[in-house]
């Protein structure tokens, strides 16, 4: 367990937890470089392959510092990202130091939801005029929104939101409006998560 | 352009070969498959499959996706074998 599996930078006070973490390990902690913070636990590869149980984990963390002290801002990385040692680490937190300050920037008090809009089997559904429908409702009360992939035709909206923490609630409230509007269609409603939508931090190439 | 420029730069391989490489490519579609594994998740999610089924299919493509994976990694490295 000698290299360290990283979940995401923060700018705020350091952390370190017990907690079930990928790879089997029990301990996170952060590695720091001039006030960024590297969440990270042990591990004993660099190239982590991805389980069910590894990428829930990695999101778990994620959450549990999100929690902290009534919401804390990381910036999250995509599951796989581990380093060689502190020094190689602590060499791309050097390197990204701008992108991660931007980053931390945006998402800043921010969390992310999702949203999915599935049809029923064989119905119709005017996708135009629902998107408007939606984006009419929501954009106005999110910060930010981005597409998803269309991954099945049954799908006729998918949407990721990053929303100010303060604004949840009205958010929650306007979703929920628009399923009772739309009762034919079924809505899926998921979050909220750590904003990976909204961050491009690159730093596997870099390890 | 694909077969133009395979032949290009591999002039001993036959339009045979480069047809059955995109034939191979076609079949073992990683990007529907994750594609499906994921609707596969979203059904399950809304209730419409059970876990029973969701399970069972989320193995298969699991599988399929594998396979395909490493279809591709030999068709990028040209150790697949082509009989005629």
């Amino acid at each position: 367990m000698t290299h360290r599996y990283v979940y995401g930078v923060m700018n705020d006070d350091p952390v370190e937890f017990e907690t079930d973490a990928v790879g089997d390990a029990d301990r996170v902690y952060t590695v720091s470089h001039r006030r960024l913070n590297a969440v990270v636990s042990d591990i004993d590869t660099t190239d982590p392959e991805e389980t069910d149980e590894d990428a829930q984990r990695h999101d778990d963390v994620l959450r549990e510092i999100m929690d902290r002290d009534g919401g804390r801002t990381i910036v999250p990385m995509q599951f796989g990202m581990a380093f060689e040692n502190d020094r190689a680490l602590k060499n791309v937190l050097r390197g990204a130091r701008p992108a991660f300050r931007r980053a931390i920037n945006d998402i800043e008090g921010r969390e992310e939801l999702g949203l999915k809009i599935v049809r029923e089997e064989d119905a119709e559904v005017d996708t135009d005029a629902l998107e408007e429908a939606i984006a009419d409702e929501l954009e106005s009360i999110a910060a930010q929104s981005v597409p998803n992939d269309l991954f099945s035709d049954r799908l006729v909206l998918n949407r990721s939101y990053l929303v100010d923490r303060d604004e949840r609630e009205r958010f929650d409230e306007a979703v929920s409006v628009l399923e009772d509007e739309y009762d034919d269609l079924m809505f899926r409603y998921t979050g909220p998560f750590a904003p990976y939508s909204f961050v491009d931090v690159r730093i596997g190439a870099q390890q | 352009m694909f077969i133009l420029d395979d032949l290009l730069i591999r002039p001993f391989v036959g339009i045979v070969d480069t047809l059955h490489t995109m034939a191979l490519s076609e079949m073992y579609d990683i990007e529907a498959l994750e594609a499906e594994l994921k609707e596969n998740q979203l059904l399950y999610e809304l209730g419409e499959r059970s876990e029973e089924e969701y399970r069972q299919r989320k193995d298969e493509l699991e599988e399929e996706i594998e396979i395909a994976r490493d279809v591709h990694e030999r068709l990028a490295s040209g150790r697949v074998e082509v009989k005629r």
